[in-house]
C-alpha cells in the first residue's frame, strides 16, 4: 500500500499543478521556482522545460528497454490526462446550465414586487395624518393636567414645611436622627428661600428642632455608652447638618488616640495575666482566651471606628495610617517592657499572635500605613532583644549558683556546699541552655507567620547569642576569680575558684557538646551573616577558653592554697632567731597548722574533683612504720655527720644528687584529688625548702627542722600521690638545713622517736577530746 | 627546644645566690660572682667571656672572709664593686676593690677599701649610682635606708642621710635609671618609691610578696616585679591601681627579674623551680590591650614566653644581663653553676 501510496501522491500532485498552471493568470510567473538546474526528468511540469533537451538527456542516459518502458508509460499518462481533462469541462458545463436556470427563475419573481410596495406607503401616510390629529385635539387637556399636577406638588410642599417641626419632634422623640436630618435638609432650599417671609415661624419651630438635634447629636457623639459606629453616624450626620466639621475631626481623632491609649491598658492586662497565671500553668490555658478575646474585640472595634472615621473623613489617611503606626508601636512598647521581665517564649509567642492578629485586623483597614512591615521591624527587635534577656538571665542564674553557695558556705551552714554549689551550677548551665534551646526552639516551630518571616535571624541570634553568652560566662568567671577580695574571704574564694575551674571543664566537655548537637539539630541553617563569617556560634573557640580557663582556675586554687600556708611558713621562719634557737622539745605547732590546712584542702577537694588513679601508693610501703625508715642511706648519712664529717657532705649530697635521677617536682596538674593536693603539698615543701636556704642555723634549730620534717613524713605520704618526690623534698629541707646550719649534729634516731612518738599521742588525746 | 645546650657552664665550688655584671669592663663581657658557704673559705670569681663567646675563662679568684649575699660591680670601676655578707650571726657589708693582677691566680688577697659600718639589722643590698661616675651610694637593711657618700681616694665612706622605712620589712629595691632622685624598695607588703633628696617616701604600691624589683631601663616610669603570688607584674608607677600586665612567671617562687638593658620589652626571669624564662612583653598600654580583648579571638595575643631555660639542677638566683653586649645573661643556680646564655635566636622572631 505504501509503495503505491507515493506514486499516487505524485501524480495527485501533478495533476494539481497542472490545473493550477492551467488556471493560473500567468502561467510563467511559476516557473522561476523551479530552479533551471534541476532539468531532471521530474522537471516535466515546468515552464522552461525543453522538450528537445529532455528528449536527448533520455535518449542518452537508459537504455533502449528503458525508452520504450518510458514511451509506455508516458503514453500511459497522456490518456489519463485527457480524460481528466474531458471530465473537468463537463462539470463546467453542468455548473453553467444551472445558473442560467435560476437566473431566469428570479427574474420573474421580482416583476410582481412594485405594486405591493405602493400600497404600503399610502397606508403609512394615513396612519400619520391621524396621530397628528389626535395629539392636536389633546394637546390643550394635557396642558392643564399638567398646571394641576404642578400645584398639587407645590402645595404638598407647603404641607410638608407647615408639618416639619412636628415631624421633626417626633424624630427627636424616637430617636430617628437620620429621617430628620433628611427632611430638614430637604425643606432647605425653601426657607433659604421664603424663610424671612411667609415661613417665618416654620423656619424658627424647624431650626429650633434642629438645634435639639444637633445637640443630641453632639451629645451622642462624644458620649462613651455609644458605640463607635452609632457615634460615628452621628458625625456623619452632623457633617450633613454644616456643622463645623474641623473641630469635630479633631475631636473624633482624639477619641480614638483616647482609646488607642484603652488598647495599650488591654495589652497591660493580658501580660499580666499571664505573668499571673504563669506558675499554674493549668489556669493559664483557661484563664489567658478571655482577656485576648476582649483584646482582640476592642481592637475589631477600633478598627471599625477607623473605617468609621475614614468614611467620614475621607482625606485622613496620613493621620490614621500615624495611628495605626503609633498602636503598633506602643504595642511593641509594651512588649519590649514585657520582654525585660522574664519570660517564656510560650508567654512571648502568645503576645506576638496577639499583635499579629491585630497588625492584620488593622492592616486590612489602613493599607497604606504598610503595618505588617513595620511590624515586622519591631517583632524582630522584641525576639533579638528576648534572645539577649533570656541569655543574661541565664547568665545570672549561674552565677547566682555559685554566689549563693558562696554566701551558704561564708556562713558555714553546710559542709557540703562545694559540692552543692559545682552540682547546682552544673545542672544551671546544662539544664538551663537546654531549657533556653528549647524556649527558642518554640518560637521557631510555632507556625505564627510574623515569627516565620524573621526565622533565619532567630536562628542566627540564638547561635550567637550562645557564643556571646559563653564568653560572658567566662569574663564573668575570671571577675568571680577576681583577687580584688582575695584577702578577706580567702577561704571561700578558694573554694568557689575549685568549683569554677570544675565547672569551666565540665562546660568544656559535656556542656558544649550537647549544645552543639542541639544547635545543629533544630538551629541548623540561618546565614543572615553571610558564610563569609562562618556560623555565628564556634563550639571550638569556646571549647579552648574553657580548658584554658578550667586549667587557669585549677592553677589559681593551688596558687591561693600555696600562699596561705607559705605566710604561715614565712612567719614561722622570719620571726624566730635560729642562730640562737634553743633544743627542741617537741614538734612545733606550725606542722599542725599546716596539716591542719592540707586537711581543709583535702575536704574542698573531695567535694569537687573526680578521685584519680593512684599510682604507686602503698606498693612498697605497708604502713608508716615502715615508711618512716624508708630511707635509711640518707639517715646513716645524716648520723654520721659530725664536725669532722660535715666538710665532705656538701660534696656527698652534689654526688648524690650527680647519681640520683633528677626528681621532677613540678609536673602537669590534673583535674583530680590526689593531683592538686600533691601539688600543693609540693610547693609548699619547695617553699620550706627556701626558707630554710635563707636562714642560718645553730644546732639545736637544725634539729628542730630535722624533728618537724621527720614528723610530717607519714601523714604527708598518706595524703599524697607521688610519694617519691614529696621523699625528695623532706629530704631536701633537712640537707638545705644542714648546708644552713653552723654545727650540724641530727638528733639521735631514739630521742627522735620519742619526741614524735610524745607529739602523736598528744594529737590522739586532742582528737578524743574535741570528739 | 628546652634544656639550653647553646649555655656555656663555669661551676663555683660552693653554693652561690648573686652574680653581677662588670658594667665598667666595656673591653670584656665579665661577671662577678660570689658564693654562699657557711663553713668553708668564700670565693669571688671574676668570670669573662672568651672573644669567641664559646668559653667561660676565670679572670680572678679572691677569697672573701664571709660568705655573700648581695654582690654589685661598681658601674665606673671595673675594679671595685660591693658586697653583703654574713657570718652566720650578723651581717655586713663592704667595698672592695681587686687588687691588680700580675698574671697569678692564687687567691690574692681583696682589697678592702672600707665597710659600711652603719647598719645593725639583717642587710639585704647595696645599690650603686645607676650610670655613670658618681660618689653616691645606697645601701638596705631591714628596717633602714642609707644614702653613702663614698670618698675613693681617701677610701673613706660616710652617711649622707638615713631614713627608717617603718614597720615593713625591706627586701630589696633598684635605683631608677631615669630618675636619679628616685628609688624603689620592695617590703613585705608594698612597693615603696623614695625620693632621695628629701628621703621621704613618694609613692606607694599595695602589693604584698613582691621577691624583687627592676626598673625598665628605656622606659621611665616603668617597673617590672617579680612576686610568689602572680609571676611577674608590669607597673605604669603613675598608675598604681594595677599591673599594665602580668606574666604567669614560675611554677614555684619567681625569685628575680631583670629587664634587657637595650630591647625594650625583653624580661629575664628567674624562679625556685629551677628554670630561667626570657619573656616578651607586649609594648601596649592596658586600654589597648583590653579593646584588643575584645576582639581578638581569631588573632590571639602570641605567648609572651619565648624561652624556658630549663637546664639547672637547683633554684636560680642569681641573674644579669651584660650590658656590654645586650643579648647575653649570666645565671647562676644554688649549687654554684653559673650558665651564660644567649638570647639571639629570640630577638627577631617577632
Amino acid at each position: 500500500m505504501e509503495v503505491d501510496d507515493v506514486p499516487l501522491d505524485d501524480k495527485a500532485k501533478r495533476m494539481r499543478d497542472l490545473l493550477s498552471s492551467f488556471y493560473a493568470p500567468d502561467p510563467s510567473a511559476s516557473a522561476p521556482s523551479f530552479p533551471a538546474t534541476h532539468a531532471s526528468l521530474d522537471a516535466i511540469n515546468s515552464a522552461s522545460f525543453d522538450p528537445d533537451q529532455y528528449m536527448n538527456l533520455l535518449v542518452q542516459k537508459s537504455s533502449l528497454e528503458g525508452l520504450l518502458q518510458r514511451h509506455v508509460e508516458m503514453a500511459a499518462e497522456i490518456k489519463n490526462l485527457d480524460t481528466d481533462l474531458q471530465m473537468l469541462v463537463y462539470e463546467n458545463y453542468n455548473k453553467f446550465i444551472s445558473a442560467t436556470d435560476t437566473i431566469k427563475r428570479m427574474k420573474s419573481k421580482i416583476v410582481g414586487m412594485e405594486t405591493n410596495m405602493e400600497q404600503l406607503l399610502d397606508k403609512i401616510m394615513s396612519v400619520q395624518s391621524r396621530s397628528d390629529h389626535v395629539n392636536t385635539s389633546l394637546f390643550e387637556k394635557r396642558e392643564h393636567v399638567e398646571k394641576l399636577h404642578r400645584t398639587c406638588n407645590l402645595l404638598r410642599k407647603v404641607q410638608f414645611i407647615y408639618d416639619l417641626p412636628a415631624r421633626l419632634g417626633k424624630c427627636i422623640k424616637s430617636e430617628a436622627y437620620a429621617d430628620a436630618v433628611r427632611f430638614y435638609t430637604g425643606a432647605m432650599p425653601i426657607f433659604k428661600a421664603y424663610g424671612d417671609s411667609s415661613f417665618q415661624d416654620c423656619k424658627r419651630a424647624s431650626e429650633e428642632a434642629i438645634a435639639i438635634i444637633t445637640k443630641n447629636l453632639q451629645g451622642k457623639l462624644f458620649s462613651d455608652s455609644e458605640s463607635i459606629q452609632a457615634r460615628a453616624e452621628a458625625a456623619v450626620l452632623l457633617k450633613q447638618l454644616d456643622f463645623p466639621v474641623d473641630s469635630l475631626r479633631a475631636k473624633l481623632l482624639e477619641k480614638l488616640e483616647q482609646s488607642l491609649v484603652d488598647l495599650q491598658l488591654n495589652v497591660e492586662d493580658i501580660s499580666s495575666a499571664s505573668v499571673d497565671s504563669s506558675d499554674p500553668s493549668e489556669q493559664r490555658n483557661a484563664s489567658m482566651p478571655i482577656p485576648s478575646n476582649a483584646h482582640e474585640a476592642s481592637v475589631r472595634e477600633f478598627a471599625e471606628a477607623i473605617c468609621a472615621y475614614r468614611v467620614i473623613f475621607p482625606d485622613s489617611d496620613e493621620q490614621l495610617t500615624q495611628l495605626a503606626r503609633d498602636l503598633v508601636s506602643k504595642l511593641f512598647e509594651t512588649t519590649e517592657q514585657y520582654v525585660k521581665n522574664r519570660i517564656s517564649s510560650a508567654d512571648l509567642l502568645h503576645v506576638l499572635g496577639i499583635i499579629w492578629t491585630d497588625v492584620l485586623l488593622m492592616d486590612g483597614v489602613v493599607h497604606e500605613a504598610v503595618l505588617r512591615d513595620h511590624c515586622l521591624e519591631a517583632a524582630r527587635m522584641v525576639v533579638k532583644q528576648y534572645v539577649a534577656n533570656t541569655f543574661s538571665h541565664l547568665l545570672h542564674d549561674i552565677s547566682d549558683a555559685l554566689t549563693k553557695a558562696h554566701i551558704e558556705q561564708k556562713d558555714g551552714v553546710e559542709k557540703d556546699s562545694l559540692q552543692v554549689a559545682l552540682e547546682a551550677s552544673k545542672k544551671r548551665v546544662l539544664q538551663g541552655s537546654m531549657d533556653v534551646l528549647l524556649d527558642f526552639r518554640q518560637l521557631l516551630d510555632d507556625n505564627l507567620e510574623l515569627l516565620a518571616k524573621i526565622k533565619d535571624w532567630i536562628i542566627d541570634w540564638v547561635q550567637g547569642g550562645f557564643q556571646d553568652f559563653f564568653r560572658e560566662l567566662d569574663n564573668h568567671f575570671i571577675l568571680l576569680s577576681g583577687r580584688n577580695n582575695s584577702s578577706s574571704h580567702d577561704q571561700v574564694l578558694a573554694g568557689l575558684v575549685l568549683v569554677l575551674a570544675q565547672l569551666s571543664l565540665f562546660i568544656e566537655q559535656t556542656a558544649i557538646p550537647r549544645i552543639t548537637e542541639e544547635i545543629a539539630a533544630s538551629f541548623s541553617g540561618g546565614g543572615i551573616r553571610g558564610s563569609e563569617y562562618g556560623p555565628a556560634f564556634v563550639p571550638g573557640e569556646i571549647c579552648r577558653i574553657f580548658r584554658s580557663a578550667g586549667e587557669k582556675f585549677l592553677h589559681l586554687y593551688i596558687n591561693i592554697r600555696t600562699q596561705r600556708v607559705s605566710v604561715l611558713l614565712k612567719k614561722r621562719f622570719t620571726v624566730l632567731n635560729w642562730v640562737k634557737h634553743k633544743e627542741p622539745r617537741e614538734v612545733h605547732m606550725f606542722v599542725d597548722l599546716f596539716l591542719h590546712e592540707l586537711e581543709a584542702i583535702g575536704n574542698e577537694v573531695k567535694q569537687i574533683l573526680p578521685q584519680g588513679v593512684r599510682r604507686h601508693r602503698r606498693t612498697d610501703s605497708n604502713g608508716s612504720t615502715t615508711s618512716s625508715r624508708s630511707n635509711p642511706l640518707r639517715e646513716e648519712k645524716l648520723n654520721r655527720s659530725n664536725t669532722q664529717r660535715a666538710r665532705s657532705q656538701l660534696l656527698e649530697t652534689h654526688l648524690a644528687k650527680l647519681f640520683k635521677q633528677k626528681v621532677e617536682i613540678f609536673t602537669k596538674v590534673e583535674f583530680n584529688q590526689e593531683s592538686v593536693v600533691t601539688m600543693v603539698v609540693k610547693l609548699c615543701l619547695k617553699s620550706l625548702q627556701e626558707f630554710v636556704r635563707l636562714q642560718t642555723f645553730n644546732r639545736s634549730g637544725f634539729q628542730q627542722i630535722q624533728l618537724d620534717i621527720q614528723f610530717l613524713r607519714t601523714p604527708l605520704r598518706e595524703t599524697v600521690e607521688d610519694e617519691a618526690a614529696i621523699d625528695f623534698l623532706l629530704d631536701e629541707v633537712i640537707v638545705a638545713a644542714s648546708e644552713r646550719c653552723l654545727d650540724p649534729i641530727p638528733l639521735e634516731p631514739p630521742i627522735l622517736d620519742k619526741l614524735i612518738q610524745a607529739k602523736l599521742a598528744k594529737t590522739n588525746e586532742q582528737n578524743t577530746i574535741s570528739q | 627546644m628546652q634544656g639550653g645546650s647553646s649555655g656555656i657552664g663555669y661551676g663555683l665550688k660552693y653554693q652561690a645566690r648573686c652574680i653581677s655584671d662588670v658594667r665598667a669592663d666595656t673591653d670584656h663581657t665579665s661577671f662577678l660572682t660570689g658564693t654562699l658557704s657557711l663553713k668553708e673559705e668564700n670565693e669571688v670569681h671574676l668570670i669573662r667571656l672568651s672573644s669567641g663567646g664559646t668559653e667561660l675563662v676565670c679572670e680572678g679568684l679572691f677569697s672573701h672572709p664571709n660568705e655573700i649575699w648581695d654582690l654589685a660591680s661598681c658601674p665606673f670601676d671595673q675594679r671595685i664593686f660591693s658586697t653583703v655578707y654574713s657570718t652566720g650571726e650578723s651581717y655586713g657589708a663592704a667595698i672592695w676593690q681587686i687588687p691588680e693582677l700580675y698574671g697569678e691566680l692564687n687567691s690574692p688577697q681583696l682589697e678592702k677599701i672600707t665597710s659600711l659600718g652603719a647598719h645593725v639589722g639583717k642587710i639585704k643590698c647595696i645599690l650603686w649610682w645607676p650610670c655613670g661616675r658618681h660618689d653616691k651610694l645606697i645601701s638596705i637593711d631591714e628596717e633602714n635606708l642609707f644614702l653613702w657618700s663614698l670618698d675613693m681616694p681617701k677610701k673613706a665612706i660616710q652617711v649622707q642621710l638615713q631614713e627608717s622605712a617603718g614597720l615593713h620589712n625591706l627586701s630589696g629595691g633598684a635605683w631608677d635609671p631615669h630618675d636619679v632622685n628616685a628609688l624603689a624598695a620592695t617590703s613585705e607588703s608594698s612597693i615603696q618609691f623614695w625620693d632621695l633628696r628629701t628621703m621621704m617616701k613618694t609613692n606607694l604600691i599595695e602589693r604584698s610578696h613582691v621577691r624583687n624589683v627592676d626598673y625598665n631601663p628605656k622606659k621611665p616610669h616603668v617597673i617590672v616585679t617579680a612576686e610568689d603570688e602572680s609571676g611577674i607584674c608590669i607597673w605604669d608607677i603613675r598608675k598604681s591601681k594595677a599591673p599594665v600586665q602580668e606574666l604567669p612567671g614560675h611554677t614555684h617562687w619567681t625569685w628575680a627579674v631583670r629587664c634587657n638593658p637595650e630591647h625594650e620589652g625583653l624580661i629575664l626571669s628567674s624562679g625556685t623551680d629551677s628554670t630561667v624564662n626570657l619573656w616578651l612583653a607586649s609594648p601596649f598600654s592596658r586600654d589597648e590591650l583590653t579593646s584588643e580583648t575584645l576582639v581578638d579571638s581569631p588573632t590571639r595575643q602570641p605567648d609572651p614566653l619565648l624561652n624556658s631555660y630549663s637546664d639547672y639542677e637547683d633554684s636560680v638566683y642569681g641573674l644579669a644581663w651584660s650590658s656590654r653586649e645586650p643579648w647575653i645573661f649570666a645565671s647562676l643556680s644554688y649549687d654554684g653553676r653559673v650558665v651564660v646564655e644567649s638570647v639571639k635566636p629570640f630577638l627577631f622572631r617577632k
